[in-house]
């Protein structure tokens, strides 16, 4: 019986797909559905939909879990195992994997762990049960959570061991009765999918506990500013910096978005003695950014994380300020490979988010997409088992420190922390005169001479682009067959 | 004077307590992790999230060596200053305001 309805679908699946492939063959571009693969191709997926959404909706569009651009090329970078001339690290030997933020501070926090969760706001972006699985996960594994742009969630505090707050646009830890309830404190300037610019959450979006945590009115929007209300100036910033640090005791520190303006506001960073920075990259999520901000807007974390750690080195800082990093990072490689370029730690959303729900998307697809069971305004927040949440994300960051230790083993080295940019190479000239981590290609005696004899070849790649921008472009391979065929021969 | 000689004394306990914890936290973190490698020799999914535990408390262990190897390193600071005769210095300092 089974046999026989198979074989009828299989008849009429056969039949119907036999007419549409001649009916795409004969009819004319214009009346063929075939025309949506070249178009799909030509404007993408993601912007055709896009598209059609703004239409829609004539608002701009607001995209969960940030750009899907990513502009840091973690993947022409590599690691260098050793065998002899420094042997690797025996087995039975721990790998160091703890880090200090704020040695200068009263109170350092010190987490097991260089992998933080990101800051993700209890109602701007999350619901209570998911902050709070991700309190729990964090505790399991001895790090810290970041309450994002949020009032202080009594039960979000509880749950987290160490509780990282922002002090932020909005305002609403902003009191020392909340912030003084911190291990840390981030004040928060700006995000990489948004920049500095303002958000609103809506009213009719505001739940009673979101209004009660935010000290809302009824019928009044969340509002983040575009600057921190009280800080218009340059000392405005240096004496909010004083007047916590005095305060708290705890390490206070500054989030922004990472742009091509880094060091003149680390600069300032500096200059207010802030115990961290956290440096958000523009492939950094958030819970419902316009595109054009998340995909045109910002510095990549790669380099956002190699142009700061040079600047504290250069600044005699290095070891007093810790640099932390995020944007984009979803692998423990391109978490480790942020380390070696001079990060101390590093914040995860998007992933740890994706490990909280991991198996439990089950219960939300195909119908409902995995973050309607966690973001605040899902349709089944009330479905999350934070139990089981919370015991993923703490498999899922465990996997990633191991995965982290055996490079460290491979590395010869008996701490995360030890792990430097002399670690690495890569495969990508501009990379490494941008990074200064040596090129893979030729050995390490060889790398200046490699630069000095193809000089010319960098100057012919760039200077057509150079003549409008100033600046040098990404190097890609498919680029340079294009502008330069027979040099991209030479070169390999 | 008699007044810094307790708190030196009282250092100094606290040196020492914090030097053995430190060795403590440092061995039971190998117990744990040396845990971590049998448990994972079961194919058994319970026995693997305790696993996981045993590892993050490794870690964890391993972190409070290195907080006692930072405090006891503080803790020498000030004895030093006492010795040095700065920290009396400072407390008739803070006394005459």
């Amino acid at each position: 019986m089974i046999r026989f309805i198979e074989n009828i679908i299989r008849s009429a699946v056969n039949e119907t797909i036999d007419k549409a492939v001649t009916r795409m063959i004969r009819d004319q571009y214009i009346e063929n559905l075939f025309e949506m693969v070249p178009a799909t191709t030509k404007v993408g997926p993601t912007n055709l939909m896009e598209i059609a959404m703004r239409a829609n909706q004539g608002t701009p569009v607001s995209r969960p879990l940030g750009s899907p651009i990513h502009l840091s090329p973690w993947e022409k970078i590599l690691f260098n195992p050793c065998h002899l001339f420094r042997f690797p690290t025996p087995e039975n030997v721990g790998i160091r994997t703890s880090i200090t933020i704020g040695h200068r501070a009263k109170k350092p926090l010190t987490i097991s762990i260089p992998i933080m969760i990101a800051a993700m706001s209890f109602g701007g972006a999350l619901s209570k049960n998911t902050k709070i699985a991700l309190a729990k996960a964090s505790t399991a594994v001895g790090t810290a959570t970041n309450s994002g742009e949020a009032g202080l969630l009594r039960e979000e505090r509880d749950s987290a061991q160490l509780f990282i707050g922002q002090y932020n646009r909005g305002g609403w830890m902003n009191t020392p009765d909340k912030y003084k309830q911190l291990d840390a404190i981030e004040i928060q300037l700006g995000q990489g999918a948004q920049g500095s610019t303002f958000q609103r959450t809506a009213a009719k979006n505001i739940g009673e506990e979101f209004r009660e945590v935010f000290c809302l009115d009824k019928g009044e929007d969340a509002v983040i500013h575009s600057r921190l209300p009280g800080v218009n100036t340059k000392d405005d910033f240096i004496q909010l910096v004083r007047r916590l640090r005095d305060e708290t005791g705890v390490p206070v520190g500054l989030k922004i978005a990472a742009t091509h303006h880094l060091e003149k506001e680390l600069d300032i960073a500096v200059e207010a003695e802030v115990d961290f920075v956290t440096v958000d990259g523009a492939e950094g999520g958030t819970h419902g950014g316009s595109p054009t901000l998340q995909d045109d807007v910002g510095l990549p974390t790669l380099f956002a994380v190699s142009r700061a750690s040079e600047f504290f080195a250069r600044k005699g800082v290095i070891r007093d300020i810790n640099l932390i990093a995020t944007g984009g990072l979803v692998t423990p490689g391109q978490m480790l490979k942020a380390i070696a370029l001079g990060a101390d730690g590093v914040y995860i959303g998007t992933a740890a988010v994706m490990a909280l729900v991991s198996e439990q998307m089950v219960k939300a697809v195909p119908f409902e997409p995995p973050t309607s069971l966690v973001v605040y305004t899902g349709k089944m927040t009330d479905q999350l088992d934070v139990e089981q949440a919370a015991l993923n994300l703490t498999r899922y960051l465990n996997a990633c420190v191991q995965e982290m230790e055996h490079v460290a083993v491979t590395l010869g080295k008996t701490a995360i922390t030890d792990i430097t940019k002399s670690d690495l190479c890569t495969i990508d000239p501009f990379i490494a005169k941008a990074t200064g981590i040596q090129l893979g290609y030729i050995s390490s005696e060889n790398q200046d001479r490699f630069f000095t004899e193809t000089e010319p070849m960098f100057d012919d790649y760039h200077s057509p682009y150079n003549q409008n921008l100033n600046v040098l472009p990404v190097y890609t391979e498919s680029q340079d067959r294009e502008t330069n065929p027979d040099k991209i021969s030479d070169q390999v | 004077m008699d007044h810094f000689k307790d708190l030196k004394n009282t250092l100094s306990y606290i040196h020492s307590e914090l030097n053995r914890m430190e060795t403590m936290a440092g061995t039971l973190s190998t117990v744990e992790r040396e845990h971590f490698k049998r448990l994972t020799n079961f194919d058994h999914r319970e026995l693997m999230d305790i696993a996981v535990e045993e590892q993050n408390a490794a870690r964890q262990l391993g972190t409070m060596k290195q907080m006692c190897l930072a405090m006891a390193q503080k803790i020498e600071g000030m004895k030093k200053a006492i010795d040095r005769g700065e920290l009396g210095e400072s407390a008739q300092h803070d006394t005459v305001h």
